[in-house]
C-alpha cells in the first residue's frame, strides 16, 4: 500500500477504466499525460487505463529527480517496470510516444514477462545520423534545440512558470494546463533533451520479443518515415501503419486514426 | 490584408471605427492552415524575412525556423496550440537568407468561421532582447561555473585540513611514547649515583626532552586551533594569584638564570581553566627569555578587578610597529638572534587560550620594555 502509493505520487499516476488488459500511456519530451487526453478516454471505456508523468515532467515529484539515475533512458525504463508490477492488471500494452518508445522497449526487454505487447507512436531507436543509418539530426541541431529550450525558460525560476503557459483566449482551459502541462525545470528539460536526442537504442531492438505496433506520421521531422520503415525491418514482430498526419503527435491531431489503427492491431494480435 | 475594426464599439472609451491597415502594423502577422501551411502573411514580416508574399505563402511556418526551433514546434509548439489553443511569449529564431533572426511570438488557433481552422500568428523582432538575454545566460553559466569551482576548492582544502590535523594528531601521539622512553630512562640514570660530567648529561637528556613534549603539545594545540574545533578549556573557579603564583615557581627552576617578579592585584578569585593559564603564563615567560634583555626580571602581574588580567614584561629594545601587528599569528618570530624555543606557535597560542576565555591578547611596546596582556571577563564562560 505505502509503495503504491510512493510510487503514485513519484509518477503523479492515475488509473481509470478498468477491462481485461491494462494500457500505460507515457507522454515523450516535452510535455505530460495530459498529451492523451483524446486517446485515453476512448481506451478507459474498454481497459484499465493508466496514466502518469515521467519523473521530471508534468506534476511528477521533482525531489524524485535523480541526475544520475535519469542520465540515461535505463533509468526510465526502471521505473516503467515498476509501475506495471504495481498498476498493471492482466497482460500489459504499453503505448509509449516518443522516446517513451524507446523507454517502453527497454523496460520490455528487461521483464519480457511483463509485457504482452508495444504500440509505439512517432519511436525512434536513434536521432543522430550515424554512417547509414539516417536519424534526420546532427549533434549541432541537438545543441540548436538547447538554445532554443534555453531561450525559452527564462523566467522560470523567479516565477516557477515558463512564459510558454500562457492561454489568453481560453483561460478557463489555460489555468488548469498551465499548472502541468509542458510543465518542466529547465535544467531538467536539458538533460531530458540530451539523454532523449542522443540516446541510441538500436542493439536493444533485436531482443524486443513482444508484438509491436508502429504508428508512423507521414510527416514527422522528428521521426522520420524512414526511421519507422528501419524499426520495421529491424524489430522482430512489428506492424508498421503509417498514419496520414503532420508532426510528432498524430494522437494529438489524428486521434481517431491512431485508435483505428491500434484496435486493428489489438484485433490481429487477439488481444 | 485589410480589417475593419469595430468590436470595441460598445465599450466605454472605443477606438475610433476605421479600417487597419494589417500590412503596416509594426509586427509580423501570419495565418496558417493547421499543419503550419502559410496561407496569409502581412507585409511587414514578408518584409523582416526578405521575402514576397508569392514565396512564403504555401510554405509552412515551422520550415523557417533553426533546427532547434523546429523541433521545440513539433514537441512543444504544436502540442500545446492543440491543448490550449493558445501559446504566447514563446521566443524563435526565424530563417532569412542566411540570417538567423530572434523573434518573440503569439499565436492563437480557432475556426477561421467557414469550418477551417486556423492559426493566427503574431511575431516581433527581438534582436536587442535576445542579446541581452544571451549575456544573461552567460553570466549565470559563468557564475555556475565559478561556485562548482568554488565548492571545488572548498571542499579540497576541508580535505586537506582534516588531512593535516590528522597527522599532526598521529606524528604527535607517536612521538610521544620514544619520548617517554627517554625521559624515563634518564630519570633513571639520573639515581645511579654517577659522576659530576654525567650528571650534566643526563639533566641536559632530560631538559631537552621536556622541551621535545612541550613543542609536541604546542604543535597539537596549534593544529586543533587553526584547523580542528579550536583550543579546548575547562572554565572553573580558580584563585588566580595562587594558581600563577605556583606556576612561577616551576618555572623558576627552568630558568634559574632569570629573575621572575609577581605582582598581585585586587581580589584572587575568578573563573578560568587553570592549566590553560599556567601553559600561557609559561609561553609569555618563555618568550620573554628569549627576546627580551638579558640579566634583567621579568614581571608577571595578575589581576582581577572587574575584569581578570595577566600581563608579562620585560625590558628590553622596542618591537617595531610592523612586527607587533602580526606577533600573535602563528609562524612569526623575532628577528633577534637567540635560541628560539619554538617554531613560533607560543605567542599563537597564548591568543588562542585568550579567545577560548572570551578574552584577548594585546602587546604594547617602547623604550621601556615589552608588555604582554591578556584579559578576559571575570566570569568567563565559554
Amino acid at each position: 500500500m505505502l509503495r503504491t502509493v510512493s510510487l503514485q505520487r513519484r509518477n503523479n499516476v492515475s488509473v481509470i477504466g478498468d477491462g481485461p488488459a491494462t494500457f500505460f500511456f507515457a507522454h515523450g519530451f516535452g510535455c505530460d499525460q495530459n498529451m492523451w487526453r483524446f486517446l485515453a478516454p476512448e481506451y478507459a471505456k474498454r481497459y484499465r487505463v493508466v496514466l502518469f508523468d515521467l519523473v521530471g515532467g508534468g506534476a511528477s515529484d521533482l525531489s524524485a529527480y535523480d541526475r544520475d539515475k535519469y542520465d540515461s533512458l535505463h533509468g526510465y525504463a526502471r521505473d516503467i517496470v515498476e509501475l506495471v508490477d504495481e498498476f498493471g492488471k492482466g497482460p500489459t500494452v504499453f503505448v509509449g510516444h516518443s522516446v517513451s518508445a524507446m523507454i517502453g522497449t527497454l523496460a520490455n526487454v528487461a521483464a519480457p514477462e511483463k509485457f504482452a505487447a508495444q504500440v509505439m507512436i512517432g519511436p525512434s531507436p536513434c536521432y543522430i545520423n550515424d554512417g547509414d543509418y539516417i536519424g534526420g539530426f546532427t549533434r549541432a541541431d541537438i545543441d540548436s534545440l538547447l538554445h532554443t529550450l534555453e531561450s525559452n525558460f527564462l523566467g522560470w525560476s523567479s516565477t516557477m512558470a515558463p512564459a510558454i503557459m500562457g492561454a489568453p483566449e481560453q483561460p478557463e482551459l489555460g489555468v488548469e494546463l498551465t499548472n502541468s502541462f509542458c510543465r518542466t525545470d529547465p535544467e531538467i528539460a536539458k538533460q531530458f533533451a540530451r539523454v532523449t536526442f542522443l540516446s541510441d537504442v538500436r542493439t536493444e531492438l533485436a531482443a524486443l520479443a513482444a508484438p509491436t505496433l508502429l504508428l508512423q506520421s507521414t510527416e514527422d521531422l522528428i521521426a522520420p518515415v524512414t526511421v519507422g520503415e528501419y524499426m520495421h525491418r529491424v524489430l522482430p514482430r512489428s506492424t508498421l501503419t503509417i498514419v496520414d498526419n503532420v508532426g510528432h503527435c498524430p494522437h494529438l491531431s489524428s486521434p481517431s486514426a491512431c485508435a483505428n489503427a491500434i484496435d486493428a492491431f489489438l484485433v490481429r494480435e487477439q488481444l | 490584408m485589410r480589417s475593419t475594426h469595430s468590436s470595441f464599439e460598445n465599450s466605454s472609451n472605443p477606438l475610433p471605427d476605421v479600417e487597419i491597415d494589417l500590412d503596416t502594423l509594426p509586427c509580423g502577422l501570419l495565418r496558417t492552415l493547421d499543419d503550419g501551411t502559410i496561407c496569409r502573411a502581412n507585409r511587414t514580416f514578408t518584409r523582416w524575412v526578405s521575402l514576397t508574399p508569392e514565396l512564403l505563402v504555401g510554405r509552412r511556418f515551422q520550415e523557417l525556423l533553426t533546427m532547434g526551433g523546429k523541433i521545440f514546434h513539433h514537441t512543444h509548439w504544436a502540442p500545446l496550440l492543440r491543448m490550449q489553443g493558445s501559446i504566447s511569449e514563446v521566443k524563435l529564431e526565424v530563417v532569412a537568407g542566411g540570417e538567423v533572426i530572434p523573434m518573440v511570438i503569439n499565436a492563437i488557433r480557432h475556426d477561421d468561421g467557414a469550418g477551417t481552422i486556423v492559426h493566427d500568428i503574431a511575431a516581433y523582432v527581438a534582436r536587442d532582447r535576445d542579446r541581452y538575454e544571451q549575456e544573461l545566460l552567460r553570466s549565470r553559466a559563468r557564475l555556475e561555473g565559478l561556485i562548482a569551482e568554488l565548492e571545488q576548492m572548498h571542499e579540497a582544502s576541508n580535505d586537506r585540513a582534516a588531512f593535516a590535523e590528522q597527522m599532526m594528531g598521529i606524528v604527535s601521539h607517536d612521538l610521544r611514547n620514544p619520548l617517554n622512553a627517554i625521559q624515563l630512562g634518564a630519570d633513571l640514570l639520573a639515581v645511579q649515583g654517577l659522576d659530576e660530567p654525567q650528571q650534566r648529561v643526563v639533566h641536559r637528556i632530560a631538559s631537552s626532552t621536556k622541551r621535545a613534549a612541550a613543542l609536541i603539545d604546542d604543535l597539537l594545540d596549534f593544529t586543533s586551533a587553526r584547523v580542528g574545533s579550536g583550543i579546548s578549556v575547562a572554565i572553573a573557579p580558580i584563585q588566580l594569584h595562587e594558581l600563577i603564583a605556583e606556576g612561577l615557581d616551576e618555572l623558576r627552576m627552568v630558568y634559574p638564570n632569570r629573575t621572575l617578579v609577581h605582582r598581585r592585584a585586587g581580589t584572587s578569585e575568578t573563573n578560568g581553566d587553570a592549566r590553560r593559564l599556567v601553559q600561557l603564563v609559561g609561553n609569555l615567560i618563555s618568550n620573554a627569555v628569549v627576546y627580551g634583555a638579558p640579566d634583567t626580571p621579568i614581571t608577571v602581574t595578575t589581576s582581577v578587578q572587574g575584569i581578570s588580567s595577566i600581563t608579562a614584561h620585560n625590558h628590553g629594545s622596542k618591537i617595531p610597529d610592523a612586527l607587533r601587528a602580526s606577533m600573535f599569528d602563528p609562524m612569526t618570530r623575532g628577528t633577534e638572534a637567540g635560541a628560539p624555543r619554538s617554531v613560533g606557535l607560543g605567542l599563537f597560542i597564548v591568543r588562542e587560550i585568550a579567545r577560548a576565555h572570551g578574552g584577548a591578547a594585546t602587546v604594547t611596546s617602547s623604550d621601556e620594555g615589552t608588555s604582554f596582556r591578556i584579559e578576559w571577563p571575570a566570569r568567563a564562560e565559554r
